[in-house]
């Protein structure tokens, strides 16, 4: 648990991937705190395989892999890890990460955000700091606000790609514009760099041709904060639903729950008749989504969380009683290290026929 | 000549196939099984069918495929119609039990429950996590105690006194179940403990927050277990039917499914004589490492699947 | 007008507040019905009404529920969120009211709650203050309901700690079970498993009972930055509890997220003292159980030399 004060060369800094967030990431260790940041390999079924290895059988899904990340983000090169605080249990996957990694017998820096989190921003600083001991406030605080953008973009992008997806008339057009546009998040290194390539996408996702009905099957996702938003963790559910011919909704993600959240009071009032409290992290926005989808007459809504989610899996009687009162079947999908494609496309696939017979029963 | 349509179901355990007509009237079925090997098991299929069909009134103008082994079936058959089995099993039963508003299913390996409304499914559920409580279950405590698994339903309907076992893990059931054998508890009434976890299982995991709503139709291979069906209609206080020919609704379901589609394509007895190969080859192109099917027809590569990306792709000639 | 009947489920945090609570509500008149030690039948509900996925624990909670259902006026579900920075309590208890209310929506019963979560502004005074108002009390009554609550409440946990001090003092191999309270002192799940060690000639002891104050301050030694307050207890517990036992059996309910966090990291960093990780999931099947637990008292008496 010793940490070495003085540092001499730059570090090479990690954070293990989550979603497409590792490119904000990146551009706030590099062009705000001014360290080198390494980028862990992608995630793969390896990733998963060495985590679940090395962790306690019952923690949730997610952090197996990103412990299995941080293992690949070693390897890659990396010779510093960062890891955030959270809510629920992330706020503690950090101490046990690095107390099984150094059990391992790896040799690395680590620095926990939760320990810097003392509510003041100055004292995350000091991360930066520690980091790299010549980062400036300014220059951090104006690449973080960048960086928010950048999140913000990436959330919008990735909101419009799986809504439209489902209808090009060009098999994966949809998916190249986003993948350039992820890779330019990924390269950017100005403020003017991360507007281009956001004006460039919503080009291009204007000029895609689509053949859309006039009213296509929706399907709205709630669920955890990781697995809902991971394509891997969640073998992008998303995509495979979008291709079958479904317009794609889910609020969840890190710029609507942390800047756009219009606040839980807000939120409860709209949510009163299932729950008078925040019922966890995320429970209230989730639960507030699924009656929105409800009540706009989605076809189906879907629960993703991943195996031993506490927080979720809580939510689940609200979500029995608003699909009992709005008659709106929901699909509660739950992953674990043995969750299998086959198994998940089976259940899709019967997902998919019920809501679409459904529609025309209906109409 | 008389159009008529084949549906196939492929599961882990059995293989079941019929052949209907444009009445839904079953002109041929069978069902036998698979013994890990479904290629084998499907042309063995073809052949007895073929047997039973009148080939001089009737033609196949359509064929369905559904289970777990549906695609690599559907490619070996040529199927115009490949569809997950719980879509077929809630078409198959509809078509037979229009006013049906609850499917319950236990298979090999997979158990679910259908909720229908006018005569369309509404909400399913699936089993989660684990294999407790399904028909491999059964047939492994059936071959703990020694008794054959057709004898399970009239061994437990004997017992008076059920023993209580402990359900939610094949595991701890195994443990509890060995123990409950030392304690020299009679053989049926552990048998019939046995089925009344099955359906606590079945309730408390692919039932949980399900409105069970009467008529109640029980299918897929555990039906046969009268000492399930009998635990059922205690759980539920309502009859729970077993449908003569409800190990075929998937079946059933595939063929309507591929009688409703407008795709034809005549179907050709002549599979049975065919040599057909799966290869599995690991991508490798990233550490995914996906395993690739490939699957051959006389040497000559019909079809491909398992990749996760364009990277794994196979370009069928 | 008769009284108002509470009912209490005899389960999680019941373990921690019984004499808070039952003072508190028959200080102001109130009929109170606490369900009765958990039976195989209670659990056994409680597994068929909860999600499948939950933990044991608040399986056999829901179980306590439905058994108070349509006897009392009220079940008493409080929300306890957060007493502070780093002493939270898992989202369960957070989330535990509205969960009761959407499970058993459709049974008519009413619910009695009040909220703790003192990092929003909601101490366990306004708490108790909402809980008066809400039974139509004053505001004067309640306050006073509540002091005298509280005398009871630390009355009863120094007895706690008597007890406990006292165990210290008997012969016999000295087992720390570190385990929530509502699992180890649960009649159905726990208390087997503590028979069993005293049958067996060891004596059980228990980390959650340990001076509070003193186990949050040394709770960090284990695991500096742990965050929930009911695992802070029991880990501060075995910091001060470890020089004076022969071996630890962490106990858990199946699949509890903290504890399989907060237990491997200790069962890392803990070592010259033998231990034992149970996780129960509350089937009946307890011949394994024994096993384990009767080979971990051989282990220990083998290496003092005693076996």
């Amino acid at each position: 648990m010793t940490k070495t004060k003085e540092v001499i060369s730059p570090k090479k800094v990690a954070f293990p991937r989550y979603a497409e967030y590792n490119a904000p990431i990146r551009y706030l260790l590099e062009n705000g705190v001014g360290v080198k940041c390494v980028l862990p390999p992608r995630l793969t079924h390896r990733s998963l395989e060495i985590g679940a290895k090395y962790s306690p059988d019952f923690v949730c899904t997610p952090f197996k892999i990103l412990l299995g990340n941080m293992i690949e983000a070693i390897e890659a090169g990396a010779d510093t890890l960062v890891m955030v605080y959270g809510l629920c249990k992330l706020g503690y996957y950090g101490e046990l990460q690095e107390q099984i990694l150094r059990d391992l017998g790896f040799d690395f820096d680590f620095v926990n955000l939760t320990e810097y989190n003392t509510g003041k921003i100055k004292d995350l600083f000091k991360a930066a700091k520690y980091l790299n001991p010549k980062a400036k406030f300014r220059k951090v605080v104006k690449a973080l606000l960048e960086a928010v953008k950048m999140a913000e973009y990436i959330d919008a992008v990735t909101a419009e790609y799986y809504k439209s997806c489902g209808f090009e008339t060009e098999k994966g057009s949809y998916k190249k514009a986003f993948e350039t546009f992820i890779a330019d998040m990924y390269a950017a290194n100005t403020k003017d760099e991360i507007e281009l390539a956001y004006t460039k996408v919503k080009q291009a996702f204007a000029g895609i041709p689509t053949d859309k009905p006039v009213q296509p099957l929706r399907v709205g996702i709630v669920g955890e904060f990781y697995t809902a938003m991971d394509q891997f963790s969640n073998f992008d559910v998303e995509l495979k639903l979008a291709e079958m011919g479904v317009e794609i909704h889910r609020w969840m993600n890190v710029s609507n729950m942390f800047i756009h959240y219009p606040g839980e009071k807000n939120l409860n009032v709209r949510v009163k008749e299932y729950c008078t409290y925040q019922m966890g992290p995320t429970s209230t926005a989730n639960i507030r989504s699924a009656k929105e989808y409800a009540e706009q007459r989605f076809d189906g809504v879907i629960h993703i969380k991943s195996a031993n989610c506490t927080p979720e899996i809580d939510v689940m009687p609200v979500l029995q009683n608003i699909s009992a009162d709005y008659k709106v079947p929901v699909l509660y999908l739950t992953y674990d290290a043995q969750t299998s494609d086959v198994g998940l496309m089976t259940r899709l696939e019967a997902f998919y026929d019920m809501i679409s017979m459904r529609k025309k029963v209906m109409h | 000549m008389k159009q008529a349509y084949l549906g196939i179901d492929v599961g882990s355990i059995s293989t079941k196939g019929v052949i209907i007509d444009d009445g839904n009237n079953i002109l041929s079925s069978e069902y036998i099984w698979t013994e890990g090997a479904p290629i084998d098991a499907v042309k063995r299929l073809v052949g007895l069918l073929e047997k039973q069909f009148d080939k001089r009134e009737y033609k196949i103008v359509s064929t369905g495929t559904t289970g777990s082994a549906r695609k690599l079936v559907g490619a070996i058959l040529g199927a115009t119609m490949v569809k997950n089995e719980i879509t077929a099993h809630a078409v198959g039963t509809t078509a037979f039990y229009p006013d049906v508003r609850t499917i319950l299913e236990i298979g090999g390996q997979d158990s679910k429950i259908i909720l229908v409304e006018n005569g369309v499914a509404v909400d399913y559920a699936m089993n989660t996590l684990c294999a407790a409580g399904t028909g491999a279950f059964l047939s492994s405590q059936a071959k703990r105690l020694g008794i054959e698994i057709e004898d399970i339903g009239d061994i437990a309907l004997r017992s008076e006194h059920p023993a209580s076992i402990a359900a939610r893990c094949t595991v701890f059931a195994e443990s509890d179940l060995v123990h409950k054998i030392q304690m020299g508890y009679q053989k049926e009434d552990i048998i019939a403990g046995v089925c009344n976890a099955v359906v606590a299982n079945y309730l408390n995991n692919v039932g949980k927050g399900k409105r069970i709503v009467s008529p109640v139709v029980f299918q897929g291979g555990v039906s046969k277990n009268r000492g399930v069906v009998a635990a059922f209609e205690k759980a539920l206080g309502c009859k729970v039917t077993v449908d003569p020919n409800g190990h075929l609704m998937g079946a059933i379901g595939a063929a309507i499914l591929a009688k409703n589609s407008s795709i034809r394509k005549d179907f050709d007895f002549a599979v049975e004589d065919m040599d057909f190969r799966i290869r599995e080859a690991a991508c490798g192109k990233c550490s995914n490492n996906c395993e690739i099917i490939c699957v051959y027809r006389d040497g000559k590569l019909i079809d491909s699947w398992g990749n996760r990306c364009e990277r794994g792709s196979v370009n069928i000639p | 007008m008769s009284p108002t009947t509470i009912g209490i489920p005899r389960g999680m945090l019941y373990y921690r507040y019984e004499a808070l609570w039952r003072t508190f509500f028959s200080e102001l008149g109130a009929n109170i019905v606490v369900s009765e030690p958990t039976t195989h039948r209670i659990a056994e509900e409680g597994m068929s009404v909860t999600i499948d996925e939950a933990c044991l624990s608040v399986k056999v909670f829901f179980g306590h529920v439905n058994n108070l259902l349509g006897r009392c006026d009220y079940i008493f579900v409080p929300r306890i969120s957060s007493f502070g920075r780093n002493r939270e309590l898992c989202p369960r208890f957070t989330a535990m009211y509205d969960v009761a209310k959407n499970m058993f929506r459709n049974s008519g019963q009413k619910f009695l709650t009040c909220n703790v979560d003192v990092p929003a502004g909601d101490n366990e005074k306004k708490a108790f203050l909402s809980l008066g108002q809400a039974l139509g009390c004053s505001a004067k009554s309640t306050i006073k309901a509540y002091k005298k609550a509280k005398k009871e409440e630390q009355r009863a946990y120094s007895d706690k700690l008597q007890k406990q001090k006292r165990l210290l003092e008997q012969d016999g191999l000295k087992i720390l079970i570190a385990g929530h309270d509502y699992l180890v002192e649960d009649a159905y799940i726990g208390k087997p498993i503590t028979d069993f060690l005293k049958k067996n000639g060891a004596v059980p002891l228990s980390a959650g009972i340990a001076d509070r104050d003193a186990a949050l301050n040394r709770s960090t030694e284990m695991s500096p930055t742990c965050k929930w307050q009911l695992n802070r207890e029991i880990i501060g517990g075995i910091a001060m509890y470890r020089d004076k036992i022969d071996g630890i059996i962490f106990l858990s309910a199946f699949p509890c997220g903290p504890d399989a966090m907060v237990n491997e990291l200790v069962l890392r960093r803990v070592d010259c003292l033998p231990m034992l990780n149970l996780v129960l999931d509350g089937q009946n099947g307890t011949a394994g159980t024994e096993t384990r637990l009767e080979s971990f008292l051989d282990i220990i008496r083998f290496k003092r030399g005693l076996l």
